[in-house]
Protein backbone atom coordinates (compact mmCIF):
# COMPACT_ATOMS: atom_id res chain seq x y z
CA UNK A 1 0.00 0.00 0.00
CA UNK A 2 2.86 2.60 1.22
CA UNK A 3 4.60 1.65 -2.35
CA UNK A 4 1.83 2.17 -4.20
CA UNK A 5 1.17 5.28 -2.74
CA UNK A 6 4.80 6.54 -3.37
CA UNK A 7 4.41 4.96 -7.26
CA UNK A 8 0.81 6.46 -7.57
CA UNK A 9 2.20 10.17 -6.11
CA UNK A 10 5.28 10.10 -8.59
CA UNK A 11 3.07 9.38 -11.23
CA UNK A 12 0.53 12.37 -10.82
CA UNK A 13 4.18 14.22 -10.10
CA UNK A 14 5.57 13.18 -13.48
CA UNK A 15 1.63 13.79 -14.99
CA UNK A 16 2.30 17.62 -13.58
CA UNK A 17 5.39 18.13 -14.38
CA UNK A 18 4.65 17.43 -18.15
CA UNK A 19 2.37 20.17 -18.63
CA UNK A 20 3.67 22.81 -15.76
CA UNK A 21 7.35 22.94 -17.67
CA UNK A 22 5.32 23.47 -21.14
CA UNK A 23 3.56 26.32 -19.21
CA UNK A 24 6.58 27.55 -18.16
CA UNK A 25 8.87 26.98 -21.24
CA UNK A 26 11.15 25.21 -19.23
CA UNK A 27 12.30 22.31 -21.84
CA UNK A 28 15.40 22.80 -21.31
CA UNK A 29 15.69 21.62 -17.94
CA UNK A 30 13.19 20.18 -15.46
CA UNK A 31 11.36 20.80 -12.20
CA UNK A 32 12.64 17.01 -11.22
CA UNK A 33 10.19 16.43 -8.50
CA UNK A 34 10.55 12.92 -8.33
CA UNK A 35 14.10 13.29 -7.15
CA UNK A 36 13.11 14.53 -4.27
CA UNK A 37 10.87 11.50 -3.40
CA UNK A 38 13.82 9.37 -4.49
CA UNK A 39 15.77 11.22 -1.67
CA UNK A 40 13.01 10.91 0.55
CA UNK A 41 13.00 7.30 0.30
CA UNK A 42 16.62 7.31 0.85
CA UNK A 43 16.39 8.72 3.81
CA UNK A 44 13.00 7.46 5.39
CA UNK A 45 12.21 4.23 3.88
CA UNK A 46 13.63 0.84 4.61
CA UNK A 47 16.30 -0.78 2.25
CA UNK A 48 13.70 -3.11 0.51
CA UNK A 49 10.67 -1.24 0.07
CA UNK A 50 12.64 1.91 -1.00
CA UNK A 51 15.15 0.43 -3.37
CA UNK A 52 11.91 -1.19 -5.39
CA UNK A 53 9.96 1.95 -4.70
CA UNK A 54 12.71 3.76 -6.56
CA UNK A 55 13.30 1.84 -9.54
CA UNK A 56 9.29 1.86 -10.22
CA UNK A 57 10.08 5.63 -9.67
CA UNK A 58 12.89 5.56 -12.40
CA UNK A 59 10.98 3.30 -14.50
CA UNK A 60 8.23 5.70 -14.56
CA UNK A 61 10.57 8.58 -15.52
CA UNK A 62 11.70 6.05 -18.09
CA UNK A 63 8.75 5.89 -20.10
CA UNK A 64 7.78 9.46 -19.80
CA UNK A 65 10.66 10.40 -21.77
CA UNK A 66 9.26 8.47 -24.75
CA UNK A 67 11.60 6.29 -24.56
CA UNK A 68 12.33 3.56 -22.46
CA UNK A 69 16.19 2.88 -21.88
CA UNK A 70 16.88 1.57 -18.22
CA UNK A 71 19.29 4.60 -17.24
CA UNK A 72 16.61 6.10 -15.25
CA UNK A 73 15.48 3.43 -12.83
CA UNK A 74 19.40 2.59 -12.65
CA UNK A 75 19.87 5.88 -11.41
CA UNK A 76 17.03 6.33 -9.19
CA UNK A 77 18.39 3.19 -7.33
CA UNK A 78 21.51 4.58 -7.35
CA UNK A 79 20.58 7.59 -5.86
CA UNK A 80 18.58 5.83 -3.07
CA UNK A 81 21.58 4.04 -2.31
CA UNK A 82 23.81 7.46 -2.28
CA UNK A 83 21.22 9.30 -0.24
CA UNK A 84 20.81 6.39 2.19
CA UNK A 85 24.54 5.58 2.37
CA UNK A 86 24.43 9.30 3.40
CA UNK A 87 21.81 9.48 5.62
CA UNK A 88 23.85 7.77 8.19
CA UNK A 89 25.81 10.69 8.43
CA UNK A 90 22.98 13.48 7.55
CA UNK A 91 20.18 13.45 9.66
CA UNK A 92 17.84 15.37 7.20
CA UNK A 93 15.17 16.39 9.54
CA UNK A 94 15.23 20.57 8.46
CA UNK A 95 13.40 21.12 5.33
CA UNK A 96 16.11 23.77 3.91
CA UNK A 97 18.77 20.29 4.59
CA UNK A 98 16.34 18.23 2.71
CA UNK A 99 15.92 20.97 0.02
CA UNK A 100 20.04 21.35 -0.65
CA UNK A 101 20.27 17.50 -0.55
CA UNK A 102 17.42 17.18 -3.68
CA UNK A 103 19.30 19.96 -5.31
CA UNK A 104 22.70 18.63 -4.70
CA UNK A 105 21.18 15.07 -5.69
CA UNK A 106 19.83 16.62 -8.75
CA UNK A 107 23.10 17.97 -9.78
CA UNK A 108 24.63 14.30 -9.92
CA UNK A 109 21.68 12.56 -11.04
CA UNK A 110 21.86 14.85 -13.92
CA UNK A 111 25.45 14.39 -14.24
CA UNK A 112 25.79 10.93 -14.29
CA UNK A 113 22.48 10.99 -16.89
CA UNK A 114 24.49 13.13 -19.21
CA UNK A 115 27.93 10.84 -18.63
CA UNK A 116 25.52 7.83 -19.45
CA UNK A 117 24.53 9.39 -22.30
CA UNK A 118 27.50 10.36 -23.66
CA UNK A 119 29.11 6.77 -23.18
CA UNK A 120 26.22 5.20 -25.49
CA UNK A 121 26.18 7.73 -28.19
CA UNK A 122 29.72 7.74 -28.98
CA UNK A 123 29.30 5.02 -31.21
CA UNK A 124 26.65 6.82 -32.99
CA UNK A 125 28.81 10.08 -33.34
CA UNK A 126 29.64 10.98 -29.71
CA UNK A 127 26.69 13.72 -28.83
CA UNK A 128 27.52 15.65 -26.28
CA UNK A 129 24.79 16.66 -24.08
CA UNK A 130 24.08 20.41 -22.83
CA UNK A 131 24.94 20.57 -19.01
CA UNK A 132 23.73 24.51 -19.33
CA UNK A 133 20.60 23.79 -17.92
CA UNK A 134 21.35 21.74 -14.57
CA UNK A 135 22.55 24.22 -12.37
CA UNK A 136 18.77 25.92 -12.86
CA UNK A 137 17.40 22.28 -12.50
CA UNK A 138 19.36 21.18 -9.39
CA UNK A 139 17.75 24.62 -8.12
CA UNK A 140 14.34 24.05 -8.93
CA UNK A 141 14.41 20.71 -7.79
CA UNK A 142 15.88 22.13 -4.31
CA UNK A 143 13.14 24.37 -4.41
CA UNK A 144 10.04 21.74 -5.67
CA UNK A 145 11.82 19.72 -2.18
CA UNK A 146 10.77 22.17 -0.05
CA UNK A 147 7.65 23.32 -0.92
CA UNK A 148 6.65 19.40 -0.87
CA UNK A 149 8.78 18.76 2.36
CA UNK A 150 5.09 19.04 4.30
CA UNK A 151 3.52 16.41 1.86
CA UNK A 152 6.34 14.00 2.05
CA UNK A 153 6.39 14.58 6.20
CA UNK A 154 2.59 12.95 5.83
CA UNK A 155 4.41 9.97 4.90
CA UNK A 156 6.78 10.43 6.90
CA UNK A 157 5.12 7.83 9.43
CA UNK A 158 4.63 4.89 6.82
CA UNK A 159 8.30 5.00 6.17
CA UNK A 160 9.77 4.01 9.50
CA UNK A 161 13.40 2.96 9.03
CA UNK A 162 14.11 0.32 11.29
CA UNK A 163 17.95 0.00 11.63
CA UNK A 164 20.74 2.51 10.09
CA UNK A 165 23.21 0.96 8.02
CA UNK A 166 23.27 0.57 3.93
CA UNK A 167 22.11 -3.11 3.68
CA UNK A 168 21.26 -4.65 6.78
CA UNK B 1 22.48 -22.33 -1.42
CA UNK B 2 19.16 -21.75 0.03
CA UNK B 3 20.49 -20.27 3.38
CA UNK B 4 23.11 -18.53 1.53
CA UNK B 5 20.56 -16.96 -0.66
CA UNK B 6 18.59 -15.97 2.66
CA UNK B 7 21.42 -14.65 4.07
CA UNK B 8 22.27 -11.95 1.53
CA UNK B 9 18.52 -11.65 0.29
CA UNK B 10 18.36 -8.31 0.18
CA UNK B 11 21.53 -7.66 -1.00
CA UNK B 12 20.81 -9.72 -4.00
CA UNK B 13 17.73 -8.23 -4.86
CA UNK B 14 18.86 -4.76 -4.22
CA UNK B 15 21.63 -5.33 -6.78
CA UNK B 16 19.73 -6.70 -9.64
CA UNK B 17 17.21 -3.80 -9.39
CA UNK B 18 20.52 -1.65 -9.36
CA UNK B 19 22.18 -3.68 -12.29
CA UNK B 20 19.78 -4.69 -14.43
CA UNK B 21 18.84 -1.91 -15.75
CA UNK B 22 22.04 -0.66 -16.28
CA UNK B 23 22.90 -3.75 -17.96
CA UNK B 24 19.82 -3.22 -20.05
CA UNK B 25 21.17 0.39 -20.69
CA UNK B 26 24.42 -0.31 -21.92
CA UNK B 27 23.59 -3.25 -24.41
CA UNK B 28 20.47 -1.56 -26.01
CA UNK B 29 22.04 2.21 -25.85
CA UNK B 30 20.40 5.49 -25.93
CA UNK B 31 17.87 4.63 -28.67
CA UNK B 32 15.39 2.60 -26.27
CA UNK B 33 12.89 0.41 -26.76
CA UNK B 34 9.47 0.66 -28.27
CA UNK B 35 6.98 1.17 -25.29
CA UNK B 36 5.11 -2.63 -24.25
CA UNK B 37 2.01 -3.04 -22.66
CA UNK B 38 2.80 -1.60 -19.15
CA UNK B 39 4.17 1.41 -20.44
CA UNK B 40 1.61 2.08 -22.12
CA UNK B 41 -0.70 1.52 -19.42
CA UNK B 42 1.21 3.72 -17.07
CA UNK B 43 1.18 6.28 -20.41
CA UNK B 44 -2.45 5.82 -20.64
CA UNK B 45 -3.26 6.63 -17.15
CA UNK B 46 -1.23 10.18 -16.97
CA UNK B 47 -2.50 11.40 -20.12
CA UNK B 48 -6.18 12.40 -19.47
CA UNK B 49 -4.59 13.26 -15.99
CA UNK B 50 -2.41 15.70 -18.86
CA UNK B 51 -5.11 16.47 -20.70
CA UNK B 52 -7.43 18.27 -17.72
CA UNK B 53 -4.22 19.56 -16.52
CA UNK B 54 -3.99 21.64 -19.65
CA UNK B 55 -6.98 22.75 -20.21
CA UNK B 56 -7.26 24.10 -16.47
CA UNK B 57 -4.38 26.41 -17.10
CA UNK B 58 -4.87 27.31 -20.69
CA UNK B 59 -8.34 27.89 -19.85
CA UNK B 60 -7.69 30.24 -17.07
CA UNK B 61 -4.40 31.84 -19.04
CA UNK B 62 -7.26 32.90 -21.66
CA UNK B 63 -9.60 34.12 -19.33
CA UNK B 64 -6.87 36.46 -17.87
CA UNK B 65 -5.64 36.94 -20.95
CA UNK B 66 -8.62 38.50 -22.45
CA UNK B 67 -9.44 40.33 -19.77
CA UNK B 68 -5.89 42.31 -19.78
CA UNK B 69 -6.27 42.28 -23.71
CA UNK B 70 -9.58 44.92 -23.68
CA UNK B 71 -7.19 47.38 -23.09
CA UNK B 72 -5.77 47.91 -25.52
CA UNK B 73 -8.36 46.37 -28.14
CA UNK B 74 -9.41 49.68 -30.03
CA UNK B 75 -5.65 50.19 -30.89
CA UNK B 76 -5.34 46.49 -32.08
CA UNK B 77 -8.64 46.56 -34.01
CA UNK B 78 -7.75 49.38 -36.01
CA UNK B 79 -4.55 48.18 -36.66
CA UNK B 80 -5.89 44.84 -37.36
CA UNK B 81 -8.73 46.17 -40.02
CA UNK B 82 -5.42 48.03 -41.46
CA UNK B 83 -3.40 44.68 -42.39
CA UNK B 84 -6.41 43.04 -43.28
CA UNK B 85 -6.57 45.30 -45.89
CA UNK B 86 -3.35 45.08 -47.01
CA UNK B 87 -3.53 41.13 -46.81
CA UNK B 88 -6.46 41.40 -49.04
CA UNK B 89 -4.51 43.07 -51.61
CA UNK B 90 -1.51 40.66 -51.33
CA UNK B 91 -4.49 37.77 -51.75
CA UNK B 92 -5.74 39.36 -54.85
CA UNK B 93 -2.38 39.37 -56.35
CA UNK B 94 -1.73 35.40 -55.04
CA UNK B 95 -5.49 34.62 -56.70
CA UNK B 96 -3.97 35.91 -59.83
CA UNK B 97 -1.03 34.44 -59.56
CA UNK B 98 -2.15 31.11 -58.79
CA UNK B 99 -4.93 31.26 -61.84
CA UNK B 100 -1.96 31.68 -63.96
CA UNK B 101 0.00 29.27 -62.41
CA UNK B 102 -2.56 26.85 -63.29
CA UNK B 103 -3.05 27.42 -66.44
CA UNK B 104 0.65 27.28 -67.31
CA UNK B 105 0.40 23.75 -65.54
CA UNK B 106 -2.97 22.52 -67.36
CA UNK B 107 -0.97 23.60 -70.73
CA UNK B 108 2.43 21.89 -69.81
CA UNK B 109 -0.06 18.73 -68.86
CA UNK B 110 0.62 18.47 -64.96
CA UNK B 111 -2.17 17.25 -63.08
CA UNK B 112 -2.87 18.44 -59.69
CA UNK B 113 -2.76 15.72 -56.75
CA UNK B 114 -5.18 15.46 -54.22
CA UNK B 115 -4.30 16.62 -50.76
CA UNK B 116 -5.56 15.97 -47.52
CA UNK B 117 -6.30 18.05 -44.96
CA UNK B 118 -4.27 19.06 -42.16
CA UNK B 119 -4.95 17.70 -38.88
CA UNK B 120 -4.61 20.42 -36.04
CA UNK B 121 -3.64 19.27 -32.55
CA UNK B 122 -2.68 20.72 -29.11
CA UNK B 123 0.47 20.05 -27.29
CA UNK B 124 -0.66 19.04 -23.96
CA UNK B 125 2.74 17.98 -22.41
CA UNK B 126 6.46 17.86 -23.08
CA UNK B 127 8.64 14.57 -22.17
CA UNK B 128 10.68 14.63 -18.80
CA UNK B 129 13.42 14.08 -19.99
CA UNK B 130 15.84 16.96 -21.33
CA UNK B 131 18.03 15.01 -23.28
CA UNK B 132 15.63 13.20 -25.61
CA UNK B 133 12.81 16.24 -25.98
CA UNK B 134 9.59 15.10 -27.42
CA UNK B 135 6.17 16.94 -27.20
CA UNK B 136 2.60 15.11 -26.39
CA UNK B 137 -0.34 15.94 -28.67
CA UNK B 138 -3.85 15.51 -27.96
CA UNK B 139 -4.40 13.15 -30.97
CA UNK B 140 -3.74 9.86 -31.70
CA UNK B 141 -4.03 6.74 -34.41
CA UNK B 142 -8.24 7.16 -34.08
CA UNK B 143 -7.57 10.86 -35.36
CA UNK B 144 -5.96 9.42 -38.87
CA UNK B 145 -2.52 10.28 -36.95
CA UNK B 146 0.30 7.76 -38.17
CA UNK B 147 4.19 7.75 -37.18
CA UNK B 148 6.59 9.79 -39.33
CA UNK B 149 3.80 12.43 -40.21
CA UNK B 150 5.46 15.89 -40.35
CA UNK B 151 4.62 18.04 -37.80
CA UNK B 152 4.62 21.86 -38.14
CA UNK B 153 3.31 25.39 -37.26
CA UNK B 154 2.89 28.50 -39.72
CA UNK B 155 5.91 28.83 -38.80
CA UNK B 156 7.86 26.09 -39.91
CA UNK B 157 9.13 22.48 -39.25
CA UNK B 158 8.45 21.16 -35.50
CA UNK B 159 8.89 17.71 -35.91
CA UNK B 160 7.41 14.28 -36.80
CA UNK B 161 4.97 12.35 -34.81
CA UNK B 162 7.48 9.24 -33.29
CA UNK B 163 4.99 6.77 -31.43
CA UNK B 164 1.24 6.63 -30.11
CA UNK B 165 0.14 6.57 -26.76
CA UNK B 166 -3.49 4.79 -25.52
CA UNK B 167 -5.72 7.32 -25.05
CA UNK B 168 -5.79 9.17 -28.44
CA UNK B 169 -2.52 11.13 -27.77
CA UNK B 170 0.76 10.75 -29.99
CA UNK B 171 4.30 12.23 -29.03
CA UNK B 172 6.47 13.95 -31.06
CA UNK B 173 9.96 14.10 -32.26
CA UNK B 174 11.15 17.49 -32.24
CA UNK B 175 13.84 18.92 -34.78
CA UNK B 176 16.65 19.56 -32.19
CA UNK B 177 16.75 15.90 -30.98
CA UNK B 178 19.39 14.00 -31.62
CA UNK B 179 17.87 11.22 -33.73
CA UNK B 180 16.29 14.02 -35.77
CA UNK B 181 17.61 14.76 -39.58
CA UNK B 182 16.31 16.75 -42.22
CA UNK B 183 16.86 17.07 -45.61
CA UNK B 184 17.28 20.70 -46.08
CA UNK B 185 18.20 23.23 -49.13
CA UNK B 186 19.16 26.77 -48.32
CA UNK B 187 16.35 28.57 -50.05
CA UNK B 188 18.73 31.85 -51.69
CA UNK B 189 21.41 29.29 -53.20
CA UNK B 190 19.51 26.03 -53.68
CA UNK B 191 23.11 24.42 -51.86
CA UNK B 192 21.68 20.97 -50.12
CA UNK B 193 21.92 20.17 -46.64
CA UNK B 194 21.49 17.76 -43.41
CA UNK B 195 20.04 19.67 -40.48
CA UNK B 196 20.57 17.43 -37.74
CA UNK B 197 19.41 17.66 -34.48
CA UNK B 198 21.70 18.41 -31.64
CA UNK B 199 19.88 17.95 -28.49
CA UNK B 200 19.76 19.75 -25.34
CA UNK B 201 17.42 22.25 -26.90
CA UNK B 202 20.88 23.38 -28.64
CA UNK B 203 20.55 24.73 -32.42
CA UNK B 204 20.76 22.47 -35.37
CA UNK B 205 23.81 21.82 -36.99
CA UNK B 206 24.14 22.08 -40.45
CA UNK B 207 25.81 18.40 -42.20
CA UNK B 208 27.21 17.60 -45.38
CA UNK B 209 27.80 21.67 -47.18
CA UNK B 210 31.00 21.56 -48.58
CA UNK B 211 33.43 24.45 -47.62
CA UNK B 212 32.90 25.88 -51.06
CA UNK B 213 29.39 25.90 -51.15
CA UNK B 214 27.58 29.31 -50.73
CA UNK B 215 26.24 29.27 -47.24
CA UNK B 216 26.16 32.51 -45.26
CA UNK B 217 24.70 33.52 -41.96
CA UNK B 218 21.09 34.79 -42.16
CA UNK B 219 19.78 32.42 -45.11
CA UNK B 220 17.26 30.42 -44.80
CA UNK B 221 17.06 26.33 -44.72
CA UNK B 222 14.02 25.27 -45.58
CA UNK B 223 13.13 21.00 -46.27
CA UNK B 224 14.23 19.44 -50.03
CA UNK B 225 11.88 16.88 -49.74
CA UNK B 226 14.06 14.62 -50.22
CA UNK B 227 14.16 12.85 -46.73
CA UNK B 228 10.84 10.78 -47.73
CA UNK B 229 8.94 12.63 -45.15
CA UNK B 230 8.87 16.14 -45.32
CA UNK B 231 7.20 17.85 -48.36
CA UNK B 232 9.82 20.15 -50.36
CA UNK B 233 9.79 24.08 -49.15
CA UNK B 234 8.98 23.97 -45.52
CA UNK B 235 11.20 26.35 -43.37
CA UNK B 236 13.46 24.86 -40.99
CA UNK B 237 15.27 27.86 -39.84
CA UNK B 238 17.95 30.31 -40.53
CA UNK B 239 21.81 29.35 -40.67
CA UNK B 240 24.24 30.89 -38.15
CA UNK B 241 27.62 30.48 -37.04
CA UNK B 242 29.13 29.39 -40.10
CA UNK B 243 32.70 28.60 -40.01
CA UNK B 244 35.03 27.20 -42.75
CA UNK B 245 38.46 25.79 -41.42
CA UNK B 246 41.33 25.69 -43.86
CA UNK B 247 41.86 21.72 -43.89
CA UNK B 248 38.22 20.92 -43.68
CA UNK B 249 36.30 19.44 -46.57
CA UNK B 250 32.68 20.39 -45.11
CA UNK B 251 31.68 23.60 -43.19
CA UNK B 252 30.50 24.11 -39.76
CA UNK B 253 27.36 26.01 -38.84
CA UNK B 254 23.97 26.14 -36.48
CA UNK B 255 20.50 26.39 -38.00
CA UNK B 256 18.23 28.53 -35.33
CA UNK B 257 14.90 27.07 -35.78
CA UNK B 258 11.98 29.13 -36.96
CA UNK B 259 9.76 27.90 -34.35
CA UNK B 260 10.40 29.03 -31.12
CA UNK B 261 10.03 25.16 -29.70
CA UNK B 262 9.66 26.11 -26.60
CA UNK B 263 6.63 27.60 -27.22
CA UNK B 264 4.64 25.41 -29.14
CA UNK B 265 1.07 25.42 -28.62
CA UNK B 266 -1.02 24.72 -31.38
CA UNK B 267 0.74 22.55 -34.58
CA UNK B 268 -0.51 20.74 -37.80
CA UNK B 269 -0.07 17.46 -38.63
CA UNK B 270 0.95 16.61 -42.53
CA UNK B 271 -0.68 13.86 -44.11
CA UNK B 272 2.43 12.33 -45.56
CA UNK B 273 1.65 9.24 -48.48
CA UNK B 274 5.28 8.50 -47.20
CA UNK B 275 4.71 8.03 -43.48
CA UNK B 276 4.64 5.07 -42.27
CA UNK B 277 1.93 2.47 -41.07
CA UNK B 278 -0.03 2.11 -37.49
CA UNK B 279 2.33 1.26 -34.36
CA UNK B 280 0.48 -1.58 -33.57
CA UNK B 281 -2.50 -1.70 -35.91
CA UNK B 282 -3.36 -3.45 -38.97
CA UNK B 283 -2.19 -1.47 -42.52
CA UNK B 284 -4.92 0.12 -43.58
CA UNK B 285 -5.50 -1.07 -47.54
Amino acid sequence: MRFAATVGLALLFLSIEAVVTRQLGLEVTRLDVTLALVVFLGLRAATLEGAFAAFAIGYLLDVFTGRPTGLYPFLAVLTFLLTRMLSSFVDARARALFALLCGASALVHGLLAAFFSWLTSTASGGTIISLTGLPLQALLCAVAAALLWPLLRKLDPAYERPQAGMLR
Amino acid sequence: MLSLFKRYRELLIVGTLLLYPLINYLSSGHKGREPNLADRVVLAISSPLQRGLTSVIEGSKGGLDGYVALRGARAERDQCVADLSAARADLNAMREAKAENERLRAALGYTETTVEPELAARVIGVNASPHYISLRINRGEGDGVRVGMPVLTHDGVVGQVSRFVVGGTADVMLITDPSSRLGAIVQRTRVRATAVGAGGGAPLKLDNVLREDDVVDGDVLITSGTDGLFPKGLVIGRVQKVEREANAMFLKAQVLPSVDLRKVEEVLLLPSTLALAPLHGEVKK
